[in-house]
């Protein structure tokens, strides 16, 4: 599988950062994943759980309070005032 | 004789409590200021992120029917200042309230003990401000702002230069100013730019709010550092003095008494 960077920000630091296969949050128009290759994008992000697959196809969750979210030439950077894992 | 040593001695006791208390507040300081320039640094980058593509956003034609783009008229502008929880910081909360006179006739929202019990306002302590009270303060601000309160809204708080000086600055947050040399023509926006702006400029103002507050604090303590240093440096000097002046006097008094003794054999 693809893989892109994925980087998780907030306030208080770095959340995430490493490779991911995909991604998938609630965006403004509504849920949407994003694989590897995906064109130039913004969006604004609603109050939502996020799903990440990680490389090894382990996935996991948080919790973020809205954001923002940016896709430029294979780096995908959420930022996030409050992202919380879900266990 | 005997007044003077014990006046000595009794300021020699004073001074020395203080240098104790000077060399404890530095030392705490010290300890705190790694964390505090950690902290400074994670909410600067966070800060950056955001603001390039609010650059990217604000650059487009489009953006500019955005309320936050507007520029008011009332002649009323809002600052939040920033100043430190406690004293004893050299300079650090004098230069913040200096500069704030400037704008003596806008509403202040202040954060940071000091600058709440100088404005009156609810204290917010500046060491434990968290981004959810940042988040709660920016929406409050954007929305008086959009329904064309204020003409300008603004942060007044410390730039950290080095560890050695930090000086008083003032960000204009409001209205945003238009972006330049951000190219967003193969970008895809979802809805579209100024429905993005909107909904995320109260984070954006929230994260620069954050990133002031954690700037200012690393300031401050640094600031208290240098500070106690000199005060310790100051108090070991006047120690010395008065040690030497206690040691002389003492000397006076038993070389008096000798003197009176052997004067007193010979009769």
């Amino acid at each position: 599988m693809n893989t892109y960077s994925l980087t998780v920000s907030s306030p208080d630091g770095t959340v995430f950062e490493g490779s991911v296969i995909m991604l998938s949050l609630r965006g403004a128009n509504g849920d949407l994943a994003i694989l590897a290759g995906h064109m130039p994008f913004i969006t604004s992000v609603k109050p939502c759980d996020c799903h990440i697959e990680l490389e090894d196809g382990t996935k996991k969750t948080g919790h973020t309070e809205g954001g923002l979210l940016t896709v430029a030439s294979n780096n995908v950077t959420l930022l996030s005032s409050s992202f919380k894992w879900v266990e | 004789m005997g007044a003077d040593i014990k006046k000595l001695r009794s300021r020699i006791k004073s001074v020395d409590s203080t240098l104790h208390l000077t060399k404890a507040m530095g030392l705490v300081a010290s300890s705190k200021i790694r964390r505090a320039t950690e902290a400074m640094n994670k909410s600067k980058e966070y800060e950056k992120a955001f603001s390039n593509v609010i650059n990217m956003l604000t650059s487009c034609q489009e953006c500019s029917t955005s309320p936050y783009m507007q520029e008011n008229s009332t002649g009323k502008i809002c600052l939040v200042v920033i100043a430190g929880d406690r004293g004893l910081a050299g300079g650090y909360n004098a230069n913040i309230f200096r500069f704030a006179k400037e704008y003596d006739n806008a509403e202040i929202i202040p954060i940071g003990k000091r600058s709440c019990d100088r404005y009156s306002g609810e204290v917010v302590l500046a060491e434990s401000f968290s981004s959810n009270d940042a988040v709660t303060m920016s929406q409050e601000l954007c929305s008086r702002f959009a329904k064309g309160e204020f003409d300008k809204v603004g942060i007044i708080c410390t730039k950290y230069i080095s560890i050695m000086s930090q000086e008083p600055q003032i960000k204009w947050i409001l209205p945003l100013q238009k972006g330049e040399g951000a190219n967003s023509s193969s970008m895809l926006f979802e809805p579209d730019e100024v429905t993005i702006l909107n909904s995320v400029i109260s984070e954006y103002i929230a994260a620069t709010i954050v990133s002031s507050v954690r700037e200012s604090y690393a300031a401050e303590v640094a600031a208290r550092r240098f500070a106690m240093d000199s005060a310790g440096k100051n108090a070991q000097t006047m120690l010395d003095d008065l040690q030497l002046k206690y040691n002389r006097a003492r000397q006076g008094a038993i070389t008096q008494e000798i003197t009176e003794i052997v004067a007193g054999s010979n009769v």
